[in-house]
């Protein structure tokens, strides 16, 4: 009776107590004084402040312009002057390394060759010291078996004109007259009829000039256009020469020489895209082989564009 | 809310300071198209001792001249001759300075501090 009267025996634990840990919720989770998701918010739109204030609002200022940064003419002039450099030092590692770090291209040689067109479709061949410049780009890049068209355009050096010719000045020498000797008439025996050689007379021939496409390009600047030059054996501009571009039916002609900014010898002609054109200079040369197009290109930098061509005749020796 | 708008506080201060060491220390803005006379110290150097080592040979004044006056600089001649002491005054390469000083001379200013060198340019210019 007495026993039943007694409370039961206290648990082990309280009941309050879970036996097992709780997960943590909002409620129960000690408070601290930072917010997860506010500093989150706050470092993202931290970041992206201080990554627009640094690049777009307030840059570095430009102060150690490495070569390779240079915009394209700039770098095709301290193209040259690694070019001049090489051609008197003849350091072909120093020359291709420093090529490498100007980044013309994936192949430095080619861009050489590349530059050297460039320069010589422009003004800077008009001087003596452009004129070297691009002889030595052609060395160089001639050496490592590259070719571009300063190929044609570029003259090369007339030995003729640097060659020193030693002329022996004749003295007054007084000199005994020979003595008069008798000379023996020979005998040529019983007189024989020549063969009489016929000269068949031959066609003159009508290619004095010889046409080929140097290289195309791709310049939004200037989309579809052809660009003639017509030069001399030597490769010497000519200018007032007639080129003739004919295409679907018509044709046009066009005379050079009437650019002078871009040399005596040039001359071009705007395509329209996509039709075909054929060109040549009317009964002084053969037409190109290749036909013309002006598909549509892509420059390095991506820019869409339509193809160009560069057409050299070159006058036959 | 306080204690939120605190922390967005606080991680827009650290945001923004890790976001500018990114935007001018760790990738700066790095430009391209610039014109010659932006070329950092070294680069110009190297470039006039390339001119320099043209003219050595073919004793071209004025076409040195023309490409020199793309870095930027008024007075060619000056320009030549305040480079070619300050490469004596630094013990640069000596072969560097003989062409410098070639260059110089050519030009027109050869002084004092240059004549040594020129000295040994002697033989072959």
């Amino acid at each position: 009776m007495s026993q039943q009267n007694l409370p039961p025996p206290p648990p082990n634990s309280l009941p309050e107590q879970p036996q097992f840990p709780r997960h943590r919720t909002r409620y129960n989770r000690p408070r601290t004084y930072i917010s997860r998701w506010g500093l989150a918010f706050g470092l993202v739109f931290g970041i992206l402040f201080g990554l627009g204030y640094a690049w777009l609002i307030a840059p570095i200022e430009e102060f150690d312009t490495e070569p390779y940064q240079l915009r394209a003419s700039d770098k095709n002039h301290y193209a040259v002057a690694i070019i001049l450099e090489y051609q008197q030092s003849g350091d072909l590692a120093r020359a291709v390394n420093k090529l490498v770090e100007l980044r013309l291209g994936s192949d430095p040689i080619q861009s050489i060759a590349d530059v050297a067109c460039e320069l010589a479709s422009t003004g800077y061949v008009n001087n003596t010291s452009g004129l070297n410049a691009l002889r030595a780009m052609k060395t160089f890049y001639q050496l490592q078996g590259r070719n571009g068209c300063a190929d044609l355009l570029v003259p090369e050096i007339d030995s003729a004109d640097t060659q020193v010719v030693e002329v022996i000045v004749p003295t007054n020498t007084p000199t005994i007259p020979p003595p008069p000797s008798k000379t023996p008439t020979p005998d040529f025996g019983p007189q024989t009829p020549t063969p009489r050689i016929n000269v068949v007379p031959t066609v003159v021939a009508q290619r004095d000039f010889e046409g080929r496409i140097a290289n195309t390009f791709c310049d939004p600047q200037f989309p579809a256009l052809i660009e003639v030059f017509v030069v001399q054996f030597n490769g010497d501009g000519i200018p007032g020469e007639t080129v003739r571009v004919r295409w679907e039916g018509n044709s046009s002609l066009f005379v050079t020489g009437l650019k002078l900014e871009r040399g005596e010898s040039y001359a071009d002609f705007q395509m329209e895209e996509g039709t075909s054109y054929t060109i040549d200079m009317p009964s002084l040369s053969d037409p190109v082989d290749t036909p013309l197009i002006a598909e549509s290109c892509f420059t390095e930098g991506g820019d869409e564009s339509l193809k160009s061509y560069r057409v050299v005749f070159r006058q036959v020796e | 809310m306080k204690r939120f708008l605190t922390s967005l506080l606080l991680g827009l201060i650290l945001g923004g300071l890790i976001g500018l060491y990114f935007g001018w220390v760790q990738f700066p803005v790095e430009y391209v198209d610039s014109p010659m006379e932006d070329l950092e110290p070294r680069a110009k150097d190297d470039y006039t001792v390339m001119i320099a080592t043209s003219y050595h040979f073919d004793k071209d004044g004025l076409g040195a001249v023309e490409r020199l006056r793309l870095l930027g600089v008024d007075n060619v001649p000056e320009y030549v001759q305040s480079t070619t002491e300050r490469f004596i005054t630094n013990s640069r390469d000596l072969n560097d300075i003989r062409l410098l000083v070639n260059l110089s001379n050519g030009l027109g200013r050869l002084t004092p501090i240059m004549e040594p060198f020129l000295d040994l340019t002697g033989g072959d210019s």
